[in-house]
């Protein structure tokens, strides 16, 4: 096991170090100029922009300045931003509380909406309740997040005024309901997919050997679904749900875009718009190691529950 | 690593919702009824021209935020434009952008596919590693990245969103590839002297054709929605050009005054991304015989009286 983890984890390193490359190269392509961004256009004198540019090592090549951010992001130190004139880890410190927030309470919400819709289309196979729930879930797969996000804004925050439109709240609990709608909106995405996941698994235990062998036996259909099937539909679910979470961070940009909860979404975005390079570049190796991370784990507990991943 | 996510990709969205009578059969009725759909709005975008009075760009105050009549059929934007007109313009440019993509990707994914399954040894390999860069991303953060190399605009979303799709492409038909180079008729191809490139392209290419169709309605859907995304953030579509993301962008600041603005091109594309998946569905399992299931054993039986019958008529 051991050594499953350690070869999983050093095939981390190549495949990190590519990405960082292949980030830091597409960012630095950019045909504009990042002083001006820096100095919103204004007209700058050669020393200010000189200063500006050892201030940043823009003066430097190209695999120097490659260098200089990679030793200090596996340091812990991200660079300062050229537009808010703040470390991008203070950026990031400042929004990641909303994003992760939001995904979190999405993933929580998806899982627990999903997996009894998907049991019960399942168990109801074919019928009038399965072919609901199967149109259901075919419209929310094909609906884009932020639709989804407008959708609801425009009948819960603005015709019923049940939630705020937009903004986030001081407390803890004022939060909760700043972010209902929008943790609503991203996670039916996942509820579509993680729904029909679980059903097809399901369909497939319902009817293998074992279910029928229990059902012979007397044992209570319900308790052949709750406790016999489901226990096996649900492991290959959750890895699967786990995964999903890397898309929903990019969804949380869309979800925070609409109801402006000034997340990470805003700043990468921003940073895209404004070729703010340290921005762009630090909130990506975030998200792309936190993905891979979780990719990670992931295959680890897998790996704990099914020996045959282990031994490949 | 990117077992789940191939996993995720390769299979139907919705496999089993319509298997009821039909099985076995190309034209079932949720087939028909989203070929009609897809038809129709492909049919409305070559049209526009000719089906609008109105021009997509042309801006006329006093009909501004219009509800809809018999003027405007949808209503007006906020500079006045038609929004029934510019809903098929976007369709123009959305579709067509959707189209690149997929083009991209099959351009570069097949032949690499095919190369890295043939081959195998260090060309796959080193395609092998590439790929699993690009699936290091979760998928629309990549276009992000691109998008701020390439710089922002439509063209540089397609290729951002076609280099995204190409690993997935690439690994489904490097699986395939693998499959089929172990069959005779690539024996017998190699042992006549034909050439590699010829024995990949044209003895092993159409033996993939089916199953690479099926992934390719399902990629339309998918760039679709990535398309949208991009527009919708500013990255992709510019103003003042109609596109159904761009428009939902401009429409989301109406919502009290008409809604519309923003659920119509949203309705489109929910519509036919949903035609799309239905399609990629029915074609996968069109395509595989496994996936057809056989008739029930009543059906059968019915069947054989009725050619009894028919036999016994002649």
């Amino acid at each position: 096991m051991i050594k499953f983890i350690c070869k999983r984890v050093l095939q981390m390193i190549p495949i990190l170090f590519a990405v960082s490359v292949l980030i830091f190269c597409m960012v630095r392509i950019t045909p504009s100029d990042p002083i001006a961004s820096m100095t919103k256009g204004r007209k700058t004198s050669a020393e200010t922009r000189q200063s500006l540019e050892e201030k940043y090592h823009l003066d430097k090549s190209l695999p120097e300045q490659y260098l200089i951010w990679i030793t200090n992001a596996m340091r812990g130190d991200l660079g300062d931003s050229f537009e808010y004139k703040q470390s991008v880890n203070s950026l990031i410190a400042g929004r990641l509380p909303t994003t992760a927030q939001l995904v979190l309470m999405s993933a929580v919400l998806a899982l627990v909406i999903a997996i009894p819709t998907g049991v019960i289309s399942a168990v109801r196979m074919n019928r009038l309740t399965d072919r609901i729930l199967s149109v259901l879930t075919l419209i929310f797969v094909a609906s884009p997040v932020f639709l989804t996000a407008i959708a609801l804004m425009l009948v819960f925050a603005l015709r019923l005024k049940m939630f705020p439109s937009f903004g986030s709240g001081k407390t803890f609990a004022e939060n909760l309901r700043y972010l209902f709608l929008p943790s609503v909106a991203l996670s039916l995405n996942m509820v579509a997919l993680i729904s029909r996941i679980t059903r097809s698994n399901m369909i497939e235990q319902l009817n293998s050997n074992y279910a029928a062998t229990a059902l012979a036996k007397g044992i209570p259909y319900y308790k052949v679904v709750m406790k016999h099937c489901f226990k096996n539909a649900v492991i290959p679910v959750i890895t699967v749900a786990s995964i999903q979470i890397g898309t929903m961070l990019v969804g949380a940009v869309l979800v925070e875009n609409v109801f402006a909860l000034g997340g990470l979404g805003d700043i990468l975005i921003g940073g895209v718009k404004s070729s703010d390079y340290p921005v762009v570049q630090g909130i990506t190796l975030m998200l792309v190691t936190v993905f891979l991370l979780i990719n990670l784990l992931v295959d680890i507990v897998y790996a704990l529950i099914d020996p045959r991943i282990r031994l490949k | 690593m990117a077992k789940f996510s191939e996993i995720f990709w390769h299979k139907p969205l919705f496999p089993g919702i319509h298997k009821k009578k039909q099985e076995g059969r190309f034209f079932t009725v949720p087939m028909v009824l989203s070929m009609l759909f897809l038809g129709l709005i492909i049919l409305c975008c070559i049209l526009a021209p000719a089906i609008s009075p109105y021009s997509p760009t042309e801006q006329n105050l006093q009909d501004s935020l219009a509800l809809p009549s018999m003027k405007h059929l949808l209503g007006a934007d906020k500079v006045g434009r038609d929004l029934l007109t510019r809903l098929f313009y976007g369709g123009r440019t959305t579709l067509l952008s959707a189209i690149g993509v997929v083009a991209f990707s099959v351009a570069a994914g097949v032949p690499l596919g095919l190369v890295s399954g043939y081959y195998g040894g260090l060309a796959d390999a080193v395609i092998g590693r590439v790929c699993d860069v690009v699936l290091a991303f979760p998928s629309l953060l990549l276009a992000f990245v691109l998008v701020a190399g390439f710089g922002r605009g439509m063209f540089s979303a397609v290729v951002a969103l076609g280099i995204v799709y190409v690993p997935m492409l690439a690994r489904l038909v490097r699986s395939l590839t693998l499959v089929e180079k172990n069959k005779t008729y690539v024996e017998a191809a190699g042992s006549i002297g034909y050439s590699d490139a010829r024995i990949m392209f044209i003895h092993i290419l159409p033996n993939c054709v089916s199953t690479i169709t099926v992934q390719i309605t399902l990629d339309l859907a998918y760039a679709i929605l990535d398309l949208a995304s991009l527009s919708f953030l500013g990255l992709g579509v510019q103003p003042p050009t109609a596109d159904w993301g761009a428009m939902l962008d401009e429409g989301r600041n109406f919502l009290l005054q008409n809604p519309l603005l923003a659920l119509a091109p949203g309705i489109a594309i929910i519509v036919t991304v949903v035609a799309l998946n239905i399609c990629s569905d029915g074609l996968h399992q069109y395509f595989e015989p496994v996936q057809r299931k056989l008739p029930s054993f009543k059906q059968a039986e019915k069947q054989a009286e009725r050619r009894k019958r028919k036999e016994g008529v002649a």
